[in-house]
């Protein structure tokens, strides 16, 4: 009997001690595969930063040649070498190009591209975020799409987009810029005349609406004691009520006429209140300018953070 | 443990190749920026060679390249901002930020710029905020005498759009200023001349009949803080006192504000040739200044 028991624990025992060391090894078995791949890396990384070595002290030479004022044509080196050579040139040309470019949307500028579709996409290859335009030209070059981007204070505000009939004479096919916006009057004095006059002149308007649109949201997010009483999708007249800060909060009315629908800031500021003697004082002067001469948002944040209104 | 080993390893070459991705950048960039004129003609050379095996392994850089040259071409001709010289310096590079330094000269039409700034772009969710953190301007030449309260204010608000939105738009006016003052001058040399030169704001008419009267216009092109541009002009009457008195018609006094009335009716340039018409016709002046060319 015991020697029976003794088999069968041996049987039992064996039967798991061959499981455990089978699991062992399974581990085993994944942990040589996750030194295989992270060796495999290591090799691949190896290889890239010697290339990048080499590479660095092909550029370097190249420098030295360039400063010394030596050819760079070496008639005796190798095909290779030279193809090499010219690459890091090519290379360093294109990147300086680069930073052109971006040197020229970072001041505004647009980018024209030409799309090499049947037809046309509104899509900017190159996005503008500076408030600037993208030009895109169909292949067949009879019409072309753009895009503006309006941006205020760094953030990307809406794009517009306008779709120019090239045909005969240009033309605007298609828009989605806000019907309260004077599209077709400007159109009509600048289109005919003068493509780049209209489009930056355009572009000016548009992004001076965001501009101005966005004002309104921030205030209205900012500085909340702030009620804005009226507005229009232009937003080219703004009246807000604040509440002054005196003895008795007195109810004070501001109104902020845009009169140049190009800029993003008010032509006129008149300070309305009951008690005129507030009105009048100094220290509404100066919100007065202060209006003038900021975006709404930051002039009343001002206006509240010295205490002149609630 | 063996994993561990290649892990730091791992590590240390990707610090390795930023380092050197870093280093190489830097140093082509160099490159360009001390003899991009020599590097650009030897590169010419290689992108007109019509090479074989050469050609195919550098024929997409080469593409790249000359798309890359037109754009920019087609975007200063159309933009009318032409840059000279580029220098782009990374101070921080991550996957939500970028912060650059810049340095740009260049010039609108004639009138130069240097600006310098410093930029930071942040990816938040999926808006891209862009800020200019630092900005420095020079601007050069005879034009800009009353541009400088304008440019300390944009340097203030970093508003580097409104700079170059602003520049492009007084370059316009200073243009047509130009134009128009040389149109004149070609046109009647006897009567105009521009003392100052034609980019200046000054322009005199005088009749050869009567040397000591003269009309001076002045062109002034005005800039406001907020980059808002208006171009004015003023006309001033100069008589030798003798002849004063016998300005009966009051043409001294009158003389600008008629000018202004001129200027809303017909426009710049037909207003300027009136006037110079008037100087030129002796009879004209003579009539309201009878006894002046015998006291001259």
């Amino acid at each position: 009997m015991d020697s029976f028991m003794e088999t069968m624990e041996q049987g039992v025992l064996g039967h798991l001690m061959a499981l455990e060391r089978g699991g062992m090894g399974r581990q085993k078995q994944h942990d040589s595969q996750r030194s295989e791949t992270l060796k495999a890396r290591a090799v691949t990384l190896r290889a890239k930063r010697d290339q990048l070595k080499h590479h660095t002290d092909v550029v370097k030479t190249l420098k030295d040649k360039i400063v010394k004022g030596l050819p760079l044509r070496d008639e005796d080196a190798a095909a290779d070498g030279f193809v090499e050579l010219q690459k890091s040139l090519l290379t360093a040309w294109r990147m300086q190009l680069k930073d052109l470019q971006r040197a020229h949307h970072l001041i505004g500028n647009f980018a024209p591209v030409k799309s090499h579709r049947a037809h046309c996409h509104c899509r900017s290859i190159v996005p503008s975020l500076s408030g600037g335009y993208d030009l895109v030209e169909c292949k067949d070059g009879k019409s072309a799409c753009v895009s503006f981007h309006t941006a205020f204070e760094g953030v990307r505000l809406e794009t517009y987009s306008v779709e120019l009939d090239l045909t005969r004479a240009v033309q605007i096919s298609r828009h989605n810029v806000p019907p309260s916006f004077p599209l077709e009057s400007l159109a009509k004095r600048t289109l005919q005349k003068d493509l780049k006059a209209f489009l930056q002149t355009l572009s000016q308007n548009l992004n001076a609406l965001a501009a101005r649109r966005r004002q309104v949201c921030l205030l209205k997010e900012l500085v909340g004691s702030v009620e804005v009483m009226e507005s229009n999708q232009l937003c080219s007249v703004l009246v807000l009520m604040c509440t002054a800060q005196s003895e008795a909060p007195k109810a004070v009315l501001c109104t902020l006429e845009y009169g140049d629908l190009a800029q993003c800031l008010p032509t006129r500021v008149s300070i309305e209140c009951e008690d005129k003697v507030l009105s009048g004082s100094p220290q509404w002067k100066k919100n007065q300018s202060l209006l003038l001469e900021s975006p709404a948002h930051t002039a009343l944040l001002t206006m509240r953070r010295m205490g002149s209104i609630s | 443990m063996m994993e561990q080993k290649y892990e730091e390893e791992i590590q240390m070459l990707q610090q390795e190749i930023e380092t050197l991705e870093a280093e190489q950048e830097e140093t082509l960039r160099s490159i360009f920026i001390e003899h991009g004129d020599r590097l650009q003609r030897e590169l010419t050379s290689v992108c007109d060679e019509r090479g074989g095996a050469q050609k195919h392994a550098l024929s997409k850089l080469i593409t790249e390249v000359r798309e890359l040259e037109k754009n920019l071409r087609r975007q200063t001709e159309i933009n009318g901002i032409a840059l000279n010289e580029c220098l782009v310096k990374t101070l921080h590079k991550s996957e939500r930020k970028l912060v650059q330094q810049l340095r740009l000269a260049g010039h609108c039409s004639a009138l130069l710029f240097q600006v310098e700034f410093a930029v930071t772009e942040i990816q938040e969710d999926d808006a891209l905020l862009r800020r200019v953190t630092e900005l420095n301007i020079v601007v050069d030449g005879v034009e800009f005498k009353d541009f400088s309260a304008f440019v300390s204010r944009v340097e203030d608000t970093k508003d580097l759009l409104l700079f170059f939105r602003t520049l492009r738009t007084f370059s316009d006016r200073c243009e047509e200023r130009r134009q128009t003052f040389q149109h004149f001058q070609e046109k009647y040399p006897d009567v105009v001349s521009l003392p100052e030169g034609c980019r200046s704001e000054l322009m005199i008419i005088r009749s050869p009949q009567l040397p000591g009267i003269s009309m001076t216009i002045f062109w002034k092109i005005d800039v406001s803080m907020a980059g808002v541009v208006k171009p004015s002009l003023e006309l001033l009457l100069k008589m030798p006192d003798q002849a004063r008195e016998f300005d009966t018609k009051k043409v001294m006094e009158n003389g600008p504000e008629y000018f202004q009335s001129l200027l809303r009716l017909l426009g710049v340039e037909a207003s300027i040739e009136s006037l110079i018409r008037t100087a030129s016709d002796a009879t004209s002046l003579v009539k309201v200044f009878a006894r002046v060319s015998q006291v001259c």
